[in-house]
């Protein structure tokens, strides 16, 4: 097992903040803290994380509970409300091509990329990170066919499997986000499939499988949190990827079918009008996008300084 | 501590600052740019390819796959001229005369004789256009009709009875039947490109027998075809540069960048004065508007609607421009003599009993809100359809009937129209049939007690006006319960699905892929190949036996007419619903450049016309 | 070691012909045909069944798969339903173009970002840390059709400093004539794939620095240059020889956007265009290419693996 020795261990911002040190972290004035607290406690003490966090917690009431707040029509089309900027009595952010409030329309937007986002990563982590985390772990054969699914797959065009898949479903919002998973898990699991082969080596693994562990607690008690830091990293740009993707499939005209939209549809609609510089087209979904993809990356790095911590205090 | 807390602020007002600029650099960016007129420095002048699209077939014999616009208007007809040229010289859709070959066919009183005139032209090579070089040509077709994407079975050349050649400048054809002779000018005899002598090869230096007898035609057929398979090779093959057109080929790359020099052998009435016409290809309208605007390579291009600073003022005429954010060139919209509409599956075993009835499509046609799309979708810049003949450019073909449109956007119209047939409206809710039947004010046939209006319409989502037309037709729809299910679809997947079917298998409803019909190669707007029943391209399966009969009447008989009779008929019948016609391209010209304007209604190009004014 | 090559390239054979059988299947299955996408709107129903015949589309699926096969075997990669030229000549025409686009945005991107995950990771914390993560944040949020089209306004049109599209002409020539031209399209792509990999770099000199040999080999008094580069840098280094095997495909048929949007037809358009107009011969083709691109670079990256930790066993 490894020591615990230096401020070095225990998160990345233990050594600015000059206050704690091993002598200060859960020793005996009762029971040790327990290894969610502690993850908790290093992820609050990150203080971009939090901020991500709370930029997250506001987009989401922005997006969910805003249309309760303001009420904007985003069925019915008003043809010659057309493209109005900002300003107007009704419309504090002007309004698109199709005359929809553009303010209503970040709301109804920002509901479609985060389920879509959220939700495609998630599947796309999970499956992935299990398939690489088996794979690596018992090598061999079993190693080679799964990778060689993943290869297969990874063969085939991105862009083609898409236009396929959208061909032949009606792109609503579920099947939209099995399609993202599906195309999206292939990533994670060769980058935990690389990890497990180096991990699977490691002299704590080779001692459970001498003190008679067997290989799923292997798999699960000793590779999967050692690659937790890699599989996180990759789970927030997942986050960002499934967003981002469907902002490229609205570009493509694969998208989400209207009168639904996603601020990746919107910002892409909006920069065809970037000579007649129609700002307000343009910035706020960008502007959104961008804050909402840097706040999960923020939480992400604190996520995985707080998985830090418990690897340490093993 | 203090040093990382401020960090995140310092961040934000970072991007703040940066968007800020941009914003404000944009603002200033309109109106800047163009000098315009790239290429009157060396009298030269560069024309933008649309987007996407570039020039890949020479021989004016083409399978209906390469017969696009970028092949017969922006490289064939420049160098082989055509017997009959379409498009006037105020822009109509005419015949032009001058510019043709030949002069106007004359009939015989019965109609089945027909007698075209060559005009005195010469091929590069020092050879006369004869009429061995039509005869050439009609050989071919009789031949290799399965090749040629404009043959129509039954129509040319099926329907010649013979062709005589009296002497060397006259053509006499007999046809089997008697045709209006408007119809028969422009649909068939347009369809005839003279071919010269010299290509009537079946091998380097191994003469055909082609333009004598059609069994010489397969080998000519399949030697021509592999040449013209051969691009890298188009400037410097012999064939291709024997010429009766203003230019010839310099230079041409399969990625599109070709050029033109001028044919001193031309014997038409405009001799270009350019010393050289070029053609440059762009990925996407966007690139092709960023060259644009730099005002340097650019001297005869198009704006995208979506890049001008404002819409055209409303009830302006079609051809005026509105506001024109690039300075150094002149705006001039450029519309095709076309028409736009979406088809209905009259064959779907669900849906096809609905459709079939014609209130129905009155209603459906009555949420149509064609002016606010085009304001909307287009800048301004558009021209209603409201029946089979084209509203813009003029013609004496346009009845008063389609011009004040028998169906304007009316959302109360639509509810009676159905109210008074039998179906319950209920708007923004689903209209249901309460009074089933085939009786006076009943749903119609096949239709039973509580059906509801509810539809599939798949459409072309990468085209920003289509999109928008079908969100607003949904939006309309719904308030008088007819409910949309709308879903954007790649263009190939629109157009294998929208095919003629019957059975229980034929399950596509509406499909929009936003092209509607351009009247080129058929530039007389008759419709037996739209709408007449089991036409080719009827793909909704529409029929009905009175339009047959006007159809066919227009092909019989000479006249407007006839044609107004047609057309009447059909604008009330809405065989489809019809949808705002777009203009093909905003053109930007270069200040300087002259003779561009009027634009040709079937897009092609003459530069010899084009000339830098001092 | 030669073992396990062998091994590899079969495999590798197996799945390019497993993803050659895939992408055909899935090409038929697509409604329609390419009949009626290829012959356009204005095609008759006999035109479309004497272009089925034409091109051998009524045979059985299985008859057309090993036709085709037996055409690759013998160097026929078919001809272009709509383009009029061989998917041969399309390729060769196309393919240096993007492979130098994307070579030259991924040689920037590993002489930038492996330097700057390093860095980040070494003065951890610090202002400068703080700044790179949050640009190189926005720059990943950013998706690359708005990122492109600001900076062709920026720096193109506002600036003057570059010409508006990439250099035109056939091959690589003009590339390296005008490499002014090729700026805004290299960092365009670059961005991105700097974003990502700094990220991966700094996430793995992180885990590295914290492992029992860094400390040892400090504590035998090494100094802290010599650790990084003698010690961590191999290891650090495997997420990146991955996500570099992971992009090889995209060198091949990956810059679609950014070939758009600067007028650079090179493969990504050349498969966008004849996904859209379904033809065939052109998807496969490419699809071919980027699937032997796919497995050889899987495979140099294993052998990589292999290279940097010898604590891997191979095949064991």
């Amino acid at each position: 097992m490894r020591p615990v020795t230096t401020a070095v261990a225990v998160g990345e911002n233990a050594d600015s903040e000059g206050g704690h040190d091993a002598s200060t972290v859960g020793l005996p004035s009762g029971k040790p803290k327990s290894m969610f607290r502690l993850g908790a406690e290093v992820f609050l003490q990150n203080r971009l994380a939090v901020v991500g966090l709370g930029v997250l917690g506001v987009a989401l009431l922005f997006c969910f509970v805003g249309p309760f707040v303001y009420h904007t029509n985003q069925i019915n089309t008003d043809l010659m409300a057309s493209t109005l900027r900002p300003g107007q009595p009704n419309h504090p952010l002007g309004t698109d091509q199709s005359g929809y409030d553009e303010l209503g329309r970040l709301m109804v937007g920002g509901q479609t990329s985060l389920e879509v986002g959220f939700a495609a990563a998630f599947i796309a982590t999970l499956v992935g990170t299990l398939w690489g985390a088996v794979a690596g772990f018992v090598g061999g054969a079993v190693d080679s066919l799964m990778m060689r699914v993943v290869d297969a797959l990874l063969a085939i065009p991105t862009l083609f499997l898409l236009l396929f898949l959208v061909t032949i479903v009606r792109p609503d919002i579920e099947v939209m986000i099995c399609v993202l998973g599906l195309t999206a898990w292939l990533v994670p699991a060769r980058l935990v499939r690389g990890e497990s082969l180096t991990l699977r080596v490691r002299e704590y693994v080779q001692a459970v499988r001498v003190m008679g562990g067997s290989s799923r607690r292997a798999v699960v008690r000793h590779i999967l949190p050692n690659v937790a830091g890699t599989v996180i990293v990759n789970a927030t740009f997942q986050v960002a990827d499934a967003i981002l993707l469907i902002a490229y499939l609205g570009y493509l005209g694969l998208g989400i079918s209207p009168p639904a939209t996603d601020w990746g549809a919107m910002l892409s609609n909006g920069t065809n009008y970037i000579f007649p510089n129609y700002w307000w087209l343009i910035y706020p979904p960008g502007v959104a996008i961008i804050l909402v993809v840097v706040a999960v990356n923020f939480v992400g790095d604190g996520l995985r300084d707080a998985v830090e911590v418990r690897l340490q205090r093993r | 501590m203090g040093r990382r807390c401020m960090k995140l602020p310092r961040l934000c007002a970072a991007v703040v600052l940066v968007i800020a600029v941009l914003s404000a650099c944009s603002a200033r960016g309109a109106g800047v740019a163009g000098t315009g007129g790239a290429g009157k420095a060396t009298n030269t002048a560069t024309f933008a390819l649309p987007a996407a699209v570039t020039p890949n077939w020479i021989w004016p014999f083409a399978a209906v796959q390469d017969m696009g616009v970028q092949n017969i208007a922006f490289l064939q007809q420049l160098m082989y001229r055509p017997l009959y040229w379409f498009g006037d010289s105020n822009g109509g859709p005419a015949v032009n005369s001058s510019l043709s070959i030949a002069q106007l066919p004359t009939f015989s009183p019965d109609g089945k004789t027909v007698t075209i005139k060559l005009k005195p032209y010469t091929w590069s090579n020092g050879e006369e256009v004869t009429a061995q070089d039509v005869v050439f040509w009609m050989n071919m077709e009789k031949a290799e009709k399965q090749n040629d994407g404009a043959y129509v079975p039954g129509q040319f050349p099926d329907n010649i009875t013979s062709v005589r050649t009296p002497d060397a400048s006259t053509i006499v054809l007999t046809t089997s039947e008697a045709y209006s002779q408007q119809w028969f000018t422009y649909n068939e005899l347009g369809q005839i490109t003279p071919m010269p002598t010299a290509w009537d090869v079946t091998g380097p230096g191994h003469a055909g027998t082609c333009a004598t007898s059609t069994a010489g035609c397969a080998a000519v057929f399949s030697y021509l075809t592999a040449q013209a398979k051969d691009l890298p090779h188009y400037a410097t093959n012999p064939l291709w540069q024997v010429v009766d057109g203003p230019w010839k080929l310099k230079s041409f790359n399969s990625d599109g960048h070709v050029t033109f020099v001028p044919n001193l052998s031309y014997a038409g009435p405009v001799k270009p004065t350019l010393a050289q016409f070029n053609e440059t290809p762009y990925t996407s309208e966007a690139a092709e508007f960023n060259v644009l605007r730099g005002g340097k390579a650019i001297d005869v291009g198009y704006i995208p609607p979506q890049d001008l600073s404002g819409p055209k003022p409303a009830g302006a005429a079609p051809a005026a421009a509105g506001p024109n954010p690039i300075s150094g060139y002149t705006l001039a919209p450029e519309y095709l003599y076309s028409i736009n509409f979406f088809p209905l599956n009259y064959n779907n075993p669900q849906v096809g009993p609905i459709f079939k009835q014609l209130y129905f499509r009155q209603a459906l046609q009555s949420v149509v809100d064609q002016n606010a799309i085009i304001h909307a979708a287009s800048a301004g810049y558009g021209v209603p359809t409201n029946g089979p003949i084209p509203l813009y450019p003029a013609s004496d073909l346009i009845s008063s009937l389609e011009k004040a449109n028998p169906y304007p956007f009316s959302l109360s119209a639509a509810s009676d129209y159905l109210t008074s047939n039998g179906w319950k409206v209920v708007p923004n809710g689903t209209t249901t049939c309460v009074r089933p039947g085939t009786g006076a004010g009943e749903c119609g046939a096949g239709i039973a007690a509580g059906r509801a209006l509810t539809f599939d319409l798949q459409y072309y989502s990468g085209q920003q006006t289509v999109a928008t037309a079908m969100a607003s037709l949904k939006s309309n729809a719904a308030q008088v319960g007819i409910t949309l299910n709308i879903s954007g679809a790649p263009f190939n997947t629109l157009t294998g699905t929208a095919v003629p079917c019957h059975g229980s298998g034929c399950t596509w409803q509406m499909e929009n892929w936003g092209g509607g019909w351009n009247f080129a190669p058929d530039y007389y707007p008759t419709g037996e190949t739209l709408f007449l029943t089991g036409a080719g391209v009827n793909v909704g399966s529409y029929s009905n036996p009175a339009i047959d009969k006007l159809i066919q009447a227009t092909n019989h008989d000479s006249g407007t007419a006839v044609m107004q009779a047609y057309e009447d008929a059909l604008a009330r019948d809405l065989p489809v619903i019809w949808q705002p016609d777009y203009p093909y391209q905003l053109t930007e010209i270069a200040g300087g450049l002259k003779g561009v304007t009027p634009q040709n209604p079937f897009a092609t190009l003459t530069p010899e016309n084009w000339r830098w004014s001092k | 070691m030669i073992r396990f090559l062998l091994r590899r390239s079969l495999q590798a054979v197996v799945v390019v012909l497993v993803v050659t059988v895939d992408v055909f299947v899935l090409l038929h299955q697509l409604p329609g045909g390419p009949a009626r996408a290829v012959l356009g709107a204005r095609a008759t129903p006999s035109q479309v069944a004497f272009f089925n015949h034409q091109n051998g589309l009524d045979r059985p699926l299985v008859a057309q798969y090993f036709t085709t096969l037996g055409h690759w075997a013998g160097g026929n990669f078919g001809f272009s339903y709509t383009l009029n030229q061989s998917v041969g000549s399309l390729m060769m025409q196309r393919l240096p173009k993007t492979l130098v686009l994307n070579l030259l945005a991924l040689l920037l991107t590993i002489v930038v970002a492996v330097p700057l995950g390093i860095y980040q990771a070494v003065r951890r914390n610090k202002a400068f840390d703080y700044l790179a993560t949050g640009v190189s944040f926005v720059l990943y949020a950013a998706p690359v059709f708005f990122l492109g089209v600001v900076m062709l306004v920026f720096f193109s049109q506002e600036l003057n400093l570059f010409p508006p599209e990439a250099p035109q002409g056939d091959g690589v020539g003009p590339i390296f004539a005008e490499p002014r031209a090729m700026v805004l399209p290299v960092v365009t792509l670059a961005f991105l794939g700097i974003a990502g990999f700094s990220r991966y770099m700094r996430s793995s000199v992180l885990d590295n620095i914290n492992q029992d040999y860094v400390r040892t080999a400090r504590a035998k008094g090494c100094s802290s240059g010599r650790v990084l580069t003698r010690h961590v840098l191999r290891n650090a280094m495997i997420p990146i020889v991955t996500l570099i095997g992971l992009s090889l495909p995209t060198l091949f048929a990956g810059a679609l956007v950014t070939e758009s949007i600067f007028n650079f037809p090179g493969m990504g358009l050349l498969f966008w265009q004849a996904a859209q107009d379904s033809d065939y011969p052109v998807e496969l083709g490419v699809v071919l290419v980027t699937a032997v691109a796919t497995v050889i670079g899987t495979l140099l990256a294993d052998i990589c693996y292999a290279v940097i930790d010898p604590r891997v066993r191979l095949g064991a």
